[in-house]
């Protein structure tokens, strides 16, 4: 969608005084169907995923591939010199795979550090981060999102998006400074 | 969010019906007395058996109740909000402890068969005089009261403040609680630690573990929140607190549950792990004696059923949040910290293998019957929720 003026629309914004006031707007915009929107706020709101109707995130089934990954990692890099390549006592402990206790330190904080890592990456990804600017910015008020603000936008690539319709839902849900964001 | 708080009006408190449940309160009382009076004509047949037997009972239901006291303390010094409405269970399982102080007579009367250590002379065993100043019988008497005249007050005045809050809703029953939680924490943790020590820890006085503290304080979060998940959903099948305790709140505590879970693994295996790579034998024979014959069954059994099928478990939010499959999981974690305080008790009696004694349930049961049959009797005094906490409205709507 371009404007008159030859600028593209990245979508119409509109301001809320409080956390409670978004966190019920929010229910209304899923209700009405849309899709591509999103929320802004200065904190985590709890109960916003169901409000929005985003569903359960996947990340969770990546951190778990990427928590094994570091679990088996591990057992290679301890059982396959320890027990295979160059097997020696130490201290009276067997090679063979009872050895295990002395070896589980390391799978639990290779565990630990390949789930960390693929965390944060994949919630990067997932994020589109890291990025140089947004569209949002572009709004004088979207400032106040670190510190007081709370936010509501939707997107023009979402097929229900047209100005009149989302004004009329934006002022519906008790948005206030509704505008229109353009994406440069 | 204290802004939402207007959509919904507090509500009314909710009382358990003492005159509904009067037949299973005399019941459990009923089953309690005839366990203890069992008990005791088995104490005159054998003594040590019953010795033992009973303190795997007391220390069993002692971790349940001075759990129940940690997490209403933690519930104060975190400033926790999703906690308020089962706040009440917790503080009604801690107020039982000193019912407990009462159950712990036997152990005093029959100490000379537990506690060997009192009846070695001066001079013939040098590792036992090394630890005389810690290890003799005045400073044993004291501590023990001094254990459960703490915990006693601390759990009156938790809840006594908490009750008193739901006549008149003046939040400074909120501050003085907190109060009472942070002076409260620190001595916590010295009773739970140096009770552990005492009373298990020492049976084999050789041995020692500076684990031991938070290996006992593992294993008694993780089952009293297990516990109180129980409870919690005997009184929803009972048909109350039906609207105030929400899924959202299992979710929370099953959350606790896994998190205990790894906890009591990652304690249980650093304290291993030490043992079996340094390998002296003053510190080995803890282990040597419960992973070989037939205690090594329960060992594994143990390391299974406490860590591995839990975790396993627990680790889906599906599991967490289906009351069935977390009620079950919540009572086979009691079952395995029964399991757990058997394996850590009965090896310093039969060090050859498992001799199950009938010996092991009665005290079990005589002392649970009695502990039920005063809950029975706590829990109707006071509504089923504090009804005028400052922060009920939120632990309300809780929201994951």
């Amino acid at each position: 969608m371009i404007t008159p003026s030859g600028n593209r629309v990245y979508g119409m914004a509109a301001e809320y005084p409080s956390a409670a006031s978004l966190y019920e707007a929010a229910k209304q915009v899923r209700d009405a169907g849309f899709k591509r929107w999103d929320v802004h706020s200065p904190f985590p709101i709890h109960g916003m995923d169901d409000a929005m109707g985003l569903g359960k995130s996947w990340l969770s089934a990546v951190v778990l591939v990427g928590g094994i990954t570091g679990l088996l990692t591990a057992a290679v890099l301890e059982f396959g010199p320890s027990s295979y390549l160059y097997p020696v006592i130490v201290h009276g402990k067997p090679t063979n795979f009872w050895t295990v206790p002395a070896f589980f330190p390391i799978m639990f904080e290779l565990t630990i550090l390949f789930s960390a890592f693929t965390a944060f990456s994949t919630m990067l990804t997932m994020n589109f981060l890291p990025r140089w600017n947004h569209p949002m910015f572009n709004w004088e008020r979207f400032k106040r999102v670190t510190n007081d603000g709370f936010f509501l936008v939707l997107e023009a690539r979402d097929p229900r998006f047209s100005e009149n319709e989302a004004r009329e839902l934006l002022e519906r849900t008790g948005g206030r400074h509704i505008t229109v964001v353009h994406e440069e | 969010m204290s802004d939402r708080s207007h959509v919904l009006p507090a509500p009314e408190g909710e009382y358990f019906e003492n005159t509904r449940f009067a037949g299973l309160s005399i019941l459990c009382g009923l089953i309690g007395l005839v366990g203890l009076v069992l008990s005791f004509i088995g104490a005159y047949r054998s003594p040590v058996q019953f010795s033992y037997s009973w303190l795997f009972g007391f220390f069993f239901f002692f971790t349940l109740c001075i759990g129940c006291l940690f997490w209403t303390i933690v519930h104060h010094v975190v400033d926790a909000e999703w906690s308020v409405v089962v706040r009440r269970q917790l503080e009604n399982i801690a107020l039982l402890l000193p019912v407990l102080g009462v159950l712990f007579l036997p152990i005093w009367f029959w100490r000379a068969y537990l506690y060997r250590w009192m009846d070695v002379p001066r001079g013939v065993d040098p590792l036992l005089d090394a630890k005389r100043g810690y290890l003799n019988w005045e400073f044993f008497l004291f501590r023990a009261v001094f254990f459960f005249v703490v915990l006693t007050v601390l759990a009156y005045l938790l809840r006594r403040f908490s009750v008193r809050q739901d006549h008149d809703g003046n939040p400074q029953f909120t501050i003085w609680m907190r109060k009472a939680a942070f002076v409260g924490l620190p001595l916590f943790a010295l009773c739970l630690t140096f009770g552990a020590f005492d009373w298990v820890m020492s049976l084999n006085w050789h041995w020692f573990s500076t684990m031991w503290g938070p290996y006992i304080f593992a294993g008694t979060a993780g089952s009293s929140m297990a516990l109180l998940i129980l409870v919690t959903a005997a009184l929803q099948r009972a048909g109350y607190l039906k609207d105030v305790v929400t899924i959202e709140h299992y979710h929370i505590m099953g959350k606790w549950l896994l998190a205990f879970t790894v906890f009591w693994a990652y304690i249980g295996f650093s304290q291993y792990m030490l043992y079996w790579y340094a390998d002296i034998p003053e510190e080995t024979q803890y282990y040597i004696v419960r992973n070989t014959e037939s205690w090594n069954v329960l060992s594994w059994f143990l390391v299974i059923g406490r860590f591995f099928v839990p975790f396993a478990i627990l680790l889906w939010r599906a599991t967490k949040k289906n009351l069935t499959w977390l009620c079950t999981l919540a009572g086979w974690i009691v079952c395995m910290q029964l399991l757990d305080v058997y394996v850590i008790v009965l090896p310093a009696l039969h060090g050859t293998g498992v001799h199950l004694s009938i010996l092991d349930f009665l005290p079990l049961i005589g002392i649970g019957g009695t502990l039920a049959f005063f809950y029975l009797r706590i829990v109707g005094q006071t509504s089923l929720f504090p009804v005028r906490d400052p922060r009920l409205i939120e632990s309300l709507r809780l929201t994951n």
